[in-house]
């Protein structure tokens, strides 16, 4: 019976990646390869944003079963630090500092506080709920979704900010035959690469990865064997939270506006990169966002701008039919 | 003892964040204070001094020109105050946040339930006055929009409530038209329509029109929130002349120019009259529809002359809407009474002559609340960002 039931999950599994195949290879011939490449590029820059966010979702998922709907927040949260370091040192047009290290330092600063702020969410909305029926941590994250978005309106207003990064870096770029590559999309995938890598590291070769991944198995059991398993949450979330508020910058850098209401679609995706991926699985969140991204951008270049959310949440619905775990996820053992 | 201390912490950041909520509820992000904070103390009649609402996104993506519109009715209120001695006016404001709906409703619901105001200028978006049409009539209040121009606005079903003082759509459809055929000689045009209504209404009339003339047309459409246009840039096709872009939100549309400019697409970017932004949307050798200003006119020199040499001209036909509004409660308090309904009739029949008028013509409404006469024009936009008229 469950021989049968996998082998019915597989061939549907097998028929939706045929169509997907069939559909781009009818769109690369009836509108080019060149459209496939750019949309490509623009899709992995996306995704790579994407990607930052749902490490965030899928890191506080592993530990604490917990979806953290404020992190789409701390986010826009990042975003709006980054900003207002770039105005601090001078704005885009004659920054003060040269522009790499500004970039550096607007990222750096983003880091930090979105980090601290996700620290002080876990520490007053989520840890004194650590112990009570999973629905209430859950409230409690809309809650600070909400409050986080409307203390941004009152602090900022909640007109546009515009990053101008067309004057910080310039309209240069790269000509890959047809393709335009443009040099903040450069940037924005490899600091994407290069934090994902970092995070990598730290989880599989550092003591902190240890104990996060042992607090992950088992909470209790790690704090028998003598683990801070408070400080290992905590650090946790400051992960997760520099990780999204640095894609806060990068997304400014790249797609210039960010607004106090930027966080909720853009964590609504990330949660669902999470989902693709495998809630709970780092290689899966990064692979998720830039399936999303992808998908996304693909949405948008061969069907309609009305079509690519539409696109994007239907594959959401569609992984948790057909392949609840996502793609690097492992699959859920319950005793019977 | 640990345990204490979390709480006490706790609690501590509990009041302080309750007294900042206390502290901004009192008042806007601005410092202002919303109609429904002001003054419990209303008046029911006429007096030395009369109020209307003023309904614009004063704050929000759209505040580039909300604020316009604001400078401009407050010059056209300083303007009357300064010339009549009875009654003199101020005016409440009501920040719609355009394209904030949830947000513009509330301001309509402010205005309607404040009994010192009579009428409202505004609100600045089509979509808006859909949204907050049902609220301004259940109070009873005649509105006059100095930008909503969606055609079907006027379709009777508002009649006696809704007025503007600008052309509608089935006027610049037309006209935008007819410059890309004639003067811009576009063979193959792109339309990016924003899912609102305004730019769904121009975008559907536009099309139809360069389509009669025989130019090939594309029609695409993004989200009125969304800030990457790479994909879509990506998917215009190399012919293509002329991208036409009605949109509501400058910022939006400068961002879209820099990244089709950045993608090496060589295309003539042509946006509605919600573009006409002479601060945020400066992308050269753009082109922009706009509503029959008189930069000419006395009144005009006058505003430019008090504000550094600035036109605004996307705030003037608000002025207009303010003159029509203040002329009427004028009217209506002619006889020491007045209600609501009685200053709508005579908003209907106001009239400001084209000599005295910020506009090219004479203001004064259809049966149906649209501008009599008036005309579209069409706007460039120079190397150095800066707009000058070329039809």
């Amino acid at each position: 019976m469950r021989a049968l039931e996998s082998l019915r999950s597989n061939v549907v599994q097998a028929a939706i990646l045929l169509v997907i195949v069939g559909l781009f290879a009818y769109e690369i011939d009836t509108k080019g390869e060149t459209l496939f490449f750019q949309l490509l590029v623009n899709g992995l820059t996306l995704g790579s944003v994407y990607a930052l966010i749902a490490l965030g979702y899928t890191m506080v998922y592993g530990i604490l079963k917990l979806l953290n709907f404020a992190h789409g927040d701390i986010y826009m949260v990042g975003a709006f630090i980054g900003y207002g370091v770039l105005s601090a040192f001078g704005g885009p047009v004659n920054p003060s500092l040269p522009v790499w290290l500004l970039i550096i330092v607007m990222l750096a600063a983003a880091m930090l506080g979105a980090g601290v702020l996700g620290v002080a969410v876990e520490r007053f909305a989520y840890r004194p709920l650590r112990d009570a029926p999973r629905i209430a941590p859950l409230i409690s994250a809309l809650g600070v979704s909400f409050f986080l978005q409307n203390s941004a309106l009152l602090l900022f207003g909640a007109s546009y900010r515009n990053y101008d990064p067309f004057d910080l870096l310039g309209l240069s770029g790269v000509h890959l035959g047809q393709v335009f590559i443009w040099k903040a999309r450069f940037l924005v995938v490899a600091a994407a690469v290069v934090l994902m890598v970092v995070l990598l590291v730290l989880v599989r070769k550092t003591q902190l990865g240890k104990a996060m991944r042992a607090t992950s198995y088992d909470r209790e059991a790690a704090a028998m064997m003598g683990i801070d398993v408070d400080r290992v949450i905590a650090s946790t979330f400051f992960i997760g939270s520099a990780l999204a508020g640095a894609a806060g910058v990068m997304f400014g850098l790249v797609f210039s506006e960010i607004f106090h209401f930027m966080g909720f679609l853009a964590g609504l995706k990330g949660f669902t990169a999470a989902v693709v991926g495998g809630i709970g699985s780092i290689p899966g969140a990064m692979l998720g966002g830039l399936i999303v991204g992808c998908a996304e951008a693909f949405a948008q270049g061969y069907a309609n701008g009305n079509w690519s959310d539409l696109i994007v949440f239907g594959i959401l619905i569609l992984f948790m039919l057909v392949r609840p775990r996502g793609l690097l996820g492992s699959p859920v053992i319950q005793k019977v | 003892m640990r345990g204490k201390a979390g709480i006490a912490l706790l609690v501590a950041g509990i009041a302080a964040a309750v007294a900042v909520a206390v502290a901004a509820a009192a008042t806007d992000g601005s410092g202002r204070v919303h109609a429904s904070a002001a003054s419990a103390a209303t008046t029911s009649g006429c007096s030395s001094k009369m109020y209307f609402g003023l309904a614009a996104p004063i704050t929000g993506p759209a505040a580039s020109l909300g604020q316009l519109q604001l400078s401009w009715v407050k010059f056209a209120v300083s303007s009357w105050n300064a010339k009549v001695k009875s009654p003199k006016f101020a005016f409440v404001q009501g920040d719609t946040q355009l394209p904030n709906v949830a947000q513009g409703i509330k301001a309509a619901k402010q205005l309607a339930s404040d009994k010192r105001v009579w009428a409202v200028v505004g609100p600045a978006g089509s979509q808006e006055v859909q949204d907050t049409f049902a609220s301004f009539k259940a109070g009873g209040l005649a509105i006059v929009s100095g930008s909503a121009s969606r055609t079907s606005l006027t379709d009777g079903s508002r009649k006696g409530y809704f007025f503007r003082t600008v052309p509608n759509d089935s006027v610049q459809g037309p006209t935008v038209a007819n410059y890309i055929a004639s003067k811009l000689k576009a063979t193959n045009v792109y339309i990016i329509d924003d899912q609102e209504a305004y730019s769904q209404g121009l975008a559907d009339t536009v099309e139809a029109a360069l389509k009669a003339k025989g130019i090939n047309t594309t029609r695409d459409s993004i989200d009125q929130k969304a800030t990457d246009f790479s994909s879509i840039i990506a998917k215009i096709p190399s012919n293509t002349n002329v991208v036409y872009i009605p949109w509501q939100l400058s910022s939006q549309a400068q961002n879209f120019g820099q990244q089709l400019k950045a993608a090496g697409k060589n295309v003539t970017l042509f946006g509605s009259d919600g573009l006409f932004d002479e601060a945020n949307f400066t992308i050269p050798g753009s082109y922009v529809s706009f509503f029959p200003v008189n930069t000419k006119a006395g009144a005009v020199a006058a505003y430019k002359a008090a504000h550094g040499g600035k036109g605004d001209y996307f705030g003037a036909p608000s002025a207009a809407a303010a003159g029509i509004v203040m002329q009427a409660i004028a009217k209506a308090c002619s006889d020491g009474k007045i209600s609501r309904a009685e200053v709508r009739k005579d908003v209907a029949t106001a009239t400001i002559p084209a000599s005295q008028s910020v506009l090219s013509v004479t203001v004064h409404f259809t049966t149906n609340g649209d501008l009599k006469g008036g005309s579209f024009g069409v706007w460039k936009i120079g190397a150095d960002g800066s707009y000058s008229s070329v039809g």
